[in-house]
C-alpha cells in the first residue's frame, strides 16, 4: 500500500501541504517544533481517523482556522482510493471519494498504517492497558469484526460494574451479564491468544535482527484461562490469511474458562464493586533474555523492543493481508546506538514498503537510494534534493 | 417570575429531544407569527395528549381507551406477545403486518449505568400478566423485539430467564437490523424478515 498524494490544510501547524510521497523512503527533516510529527500524524489520522496523540479533536485544527482538511490518494495494486477527513469542532467528517462515509467500518482499510513514535515506549514500560490497546488495534487491522466483540465486551463490563457498585444487585441480571461477558470476552481472548501465538516468532526474529544475539519473547497473559491443556496449533495448519479465523474449540475453551472465573469470583466482585478478572485485566508479557522487559530492559533496549513489535506487526499484517501497510517512524533513531541504528536501516532497506521517517539529524538516517527528502520549517513542507 | 414569554417558550421547546437552542428559537418565532388559532390548537393538543393518553393496564402501551386497541381486539392472536422497548417500536412492528399477536411495552431497557434496573421498566407488569394466564390470555410464546443494541440484548436475555420457569417459549427477533440500529428507523422489509426469522433464546 502506498500514499501517492497527500494534501493537508490547517492541520496543527501545517497551514498548507501538497506532496507526492515516493514509493519507498520519505525522509522528513527539521529542527525541533517545526511540524515533523504533525505531518506523520496527518498520515496516521487519514488511515485511522483517530490520532496517536491527544484525544481532543479541537487540538488538531490550526489555531487560527476552524476546519482542518486531510486528503490522501492511496494505491494498492490497481486499486486507487481517495480518502478525505475534515476535522471541524468536535466532529470529523469522513469521505471516500465524494461519498460521505456513515459507518467507519466502511472506511477502515483505505489506508493501512503502522506508526512508531517516541511515546510508544510506554508499550514496554507502561501499564497493561497500553499493551492491550496495541493488541486490540493490531487485531482489528486484520479482522474488522473483532471491534464488535471488543466494544461489546467493554459495554457489558461497564454495565456489570455499575450494577456491582450500586445499591441493589439483581442476581438474575448478574447471571445475564456474566453470560454475555463470557461469550464476547471468550472471543476477544481467543483472538488475542491466536494473534500473539503467531506474532511472537516474527517479533523474536525482528528483535534478533536489530539486537543481534539477545532473545526476546511476547506471551499473552490471561490468568483466568488455563491454556496448558490446549493442543498446540500445528505450524503448518493455518494458511496465511486465515490465521485469525475463528477456531471454535479455542473460543469455547476461553468462554468456558471465563464463565467459570466469573462465577468463582462473584462474591469478591460484589464486595469490591467491580469485575476482578477477565480479558480487561490481561497483559502482553514482554521478556528480554527471559526476564520482564518492563522491569529490567534499558532505555535503548526498550526502544528496540517496541520497534521490533511494530516491525512484526507490519510483517504479520503482510502475511495475512497480502500487502504491506505504510510504516510511520517518528524520531526513530534517537536513543539507538550506532550499531542498532545500522541494523534498523539494514532491515528497512531489505524489506519492501513505503516508509515515512522523521529526524532532526539527516545523517542518522542511513538511507541513500529510493529516498524522497523533505524539509519542515515552521509548518511549511518542501521537497529537497 | 414574569419571564419574557418568548424566552420562556424557547426554553420549553429546547427541552424536547433533538431540539437545540437555535431550532427552538426558530419554532418559537414561527408560532408567534402564526394566527392565534394555531397557538391555541397547539396548546390544546399538548394538554389533551397528557390528559387523555394513559398506559394500557395490560400491555403498557400508550392509549386513550383502556384496554388499548390491541388488547381489546377480538381478532388478534392472544397466544403471542411481542415485547418492545417503546411505543414507537410497537408501531414499527405493527407496520410490518407480520405480527398479529399482542404487545408489551417495557418503556426502556436495563442499564445500571443510567440507573435503570429491573424495577424501573415494565417487567413486573409482564410477569404478572403471564402468571395469571388462567384468567388472562393463553400465551405460549413471547417474542422479544428490543433493539439489537448491547442493552437491548441484555434485556432480552433477562426476559428469557424470568419467563423460563413459566414454561413459555421465549424467542428473539433475528438481527438483520444493523448493530446499534434503532427499530423505529428500520425499513419494513428488514424488520419483517427479522420477525419471520426470530430464534429461541
Ligand atoms: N492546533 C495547532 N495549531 C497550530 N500549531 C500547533 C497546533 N498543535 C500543535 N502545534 C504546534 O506544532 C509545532 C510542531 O509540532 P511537532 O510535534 O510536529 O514538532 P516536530 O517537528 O515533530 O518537533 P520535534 O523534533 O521536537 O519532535 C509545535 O510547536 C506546536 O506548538
Ligand atoms: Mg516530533
Ligand atoms: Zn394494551
Amino acid at each position: 500500500m502506498e500514499l501517492v498524494h497527500l494534501r493537508v490544510r490547517d492541520f496543527r501547524n501545517l497551514a498548507s501541504v501538497d506532496i507526492a510521497p515516493g514509493p519507498r523512503f520519505n525522509v522528513i527533516s527539521g529542527h525541533n517544533g517545526q511540524g515533523k510529527t504533525n505531518l506523520v500524524e496527518a498520515v496516521y489520522v487519514l488511515g485511522s481517523v483517530k490520532t496517536f496523540r491527544t484525544q481532543k479533536n479541537r487540538e488538531l485544527i490550526r489555531w487560527d482556522a476552524d476546519r482542518a482538511v486531510l486528503e490522501g490518494l492511496a494505491h494498492r495494486g490497481d486499486d486507487e482510493r481517495l480518502a478525505r477527513i475534515e476535522v471541524c469542532g468536535d466532529r470529523k467528517e469522513v469521505y471516500l471519494g465524494d461519498l460521505s462515509v456513515q459507518r467507519l467500518a466502511d472506511f477502515f482499510g483505505t489506508l493501512n498504517v503502522v506508526v512508531f513514535t517516541p511515546d510508544d515506549l510506554s508499550l514496554v514500560k507502561g501499564s497493561p492497558s497500553e499493551r492491550r490497546r496495541f493488541l486490540d488495534r493490531a487485531i482489528f487491522n486484520l479482522r474488522a469484526t473483532y471491534a464488535g466483540d471488543a466494544v461489546g465486551y467493554d459495554k457489558i463490563l461497564k454495565q456489570r460494574n455499575a450494577m456491582l457498585k450500586g445499591e441493589r444487585v439483581d442476581a438474575v441480571l448478574l447471571d445475564v451479564y456474566d453470560e454475555q461477558l463470557a461469550l464476547s470476552g471468550g472471543r476477544v481472548a481467543s483472538a488475542r491468544h491466536r494473534f500473539v501465538e503467531q506474532f511472537s516468532a516474527r517479533f523474536a526474529a525482528a528483535f534478533g535482527e536489530i539486537f543481534g544475539g539477545l532473545s526476546a519473547t511476547v506471551t499473552y497473559e490471561s490468568p483466568w484461562w488455563d491454556r496448558s491443556a490446549l493442543p498446540e496449533t500445528p505450524e503448518s495448519a493455518p494458511r496465511a490469511g486465515r490465521i485469525l479465523d475463528r477456531d471454535d474449540a479455542l473460543v469455547s475453551s476461553a468462554q468456558d474458562a471465563l464463565r467459570a472465573a466469573l462465577a468463582r469470583r462473584r462474591q469478591e466482585d460484589m464486595r469490591r464493586g467491580q469485575t476482578s478478572t477477565g480479558p480487561h485485566r490481561d497483559d502482553l508479557r514482554v521478556e528480554l533474555e527471559s526476564r520482564s522487559a518492563r522491569t529490567f530492559a534499558s532505555q535503548g533496549q526498550q526502544r528496540a523492543l517496541v520497534l521490533a513489535m511494530k516491525i512484526a506487526e507490519v510483517e504479520f499484517f503482510e502475511s495475512e493481508r497480502g500487502f504491506r501497510p505504510i510504516l510511520l517512524l517518528d524520531d526513530v533513531s534517537s536513543e539507538l546506538d550506532r550499531a542498532r541504528n545500522r541494523f534498523l536501516f539494514d532491515y528497512l532497506r531489505a524489506h519492501d514498503g513505503q516508509v515515512f521517517i522523521t529526524t532532526t539529524h539527516r545523517d542518522h538516517i542511513l538511507l541513500e537510494e529510493d529516498v524522497v527528502a523533505y524539509e519542515v520549517e515552521a509548518g511549511n513542507v518542501r521537497q529537497v534534493e | 417570575m414574569a419571564r419574557d414569554p418568548i424566552a420562556e417558550l424557547v426554553n420549553q421547546l429546547a427541552k424536547l429531544p433533538g431540539i437545540g437552542e437555535k431550532t427552538a428559537t426558530r419554532l418559537a418565532f414561527h408560532i408567534l407569527g402564526a394566527p392565534a388559532s394555531y397557538a391555541r390548537d397547539l396548546a390544546a393538543a399538548i394538554i389533551q395528549v397528557k390528559e387523555r393518553i394513559v398506559l394500557c393496564s395490560r400491555c403498557c402501551n400508550l392509549t386513550e381507551a383502556d384496554p388499548c386497541i390491541y388488547c381489546g381486539s377480538t381478532r388478534r392472536d392472544r397466544s403471542k406477545i411481542c415485547v418492545v422497548e417503546r411505543p414507537t417500536d410497537l408501531r414499527a412492528v405493527e407496520a410490518t403486518g407480520e405480527f398479529r399477536g399482542l404487545y408489551h411495552v417495557l418503556h426502556g431497557v436495563l442499564s445500571p449505568l443510567e440507573g435503570i434496573g429491573p424495577d424501573d421498566i415494565k417487567l413486573r407488569e409482564l410477569i404478572t400478566r403471564l402468571q395469571d394466564r388462567d384468567d388472562g390470555d393463553p400465551v405460549d410464546e413471547v417474542i422479544v423485539a428490543t433493539n439489537p443494541s448491547t442493552d437491548g440484548e441484555t434485556t432480552a436475555l433477562y426476559v428469557s430467564r424470568l419467563l423460563g420457569p413459566l414454561g413459555i417459549t421465549v424467542s428473539r427477533i433475528a438481527s438483520g437490523i444493523p448493530m446499534g440500529g434503532d427499530l423505529e428507523y428500520t425499513d419494513k422489509a428488514t424488520l419483517g424478515r427479522a420477525l419471520a426469522h426470530r430464534r429461541t433464546i
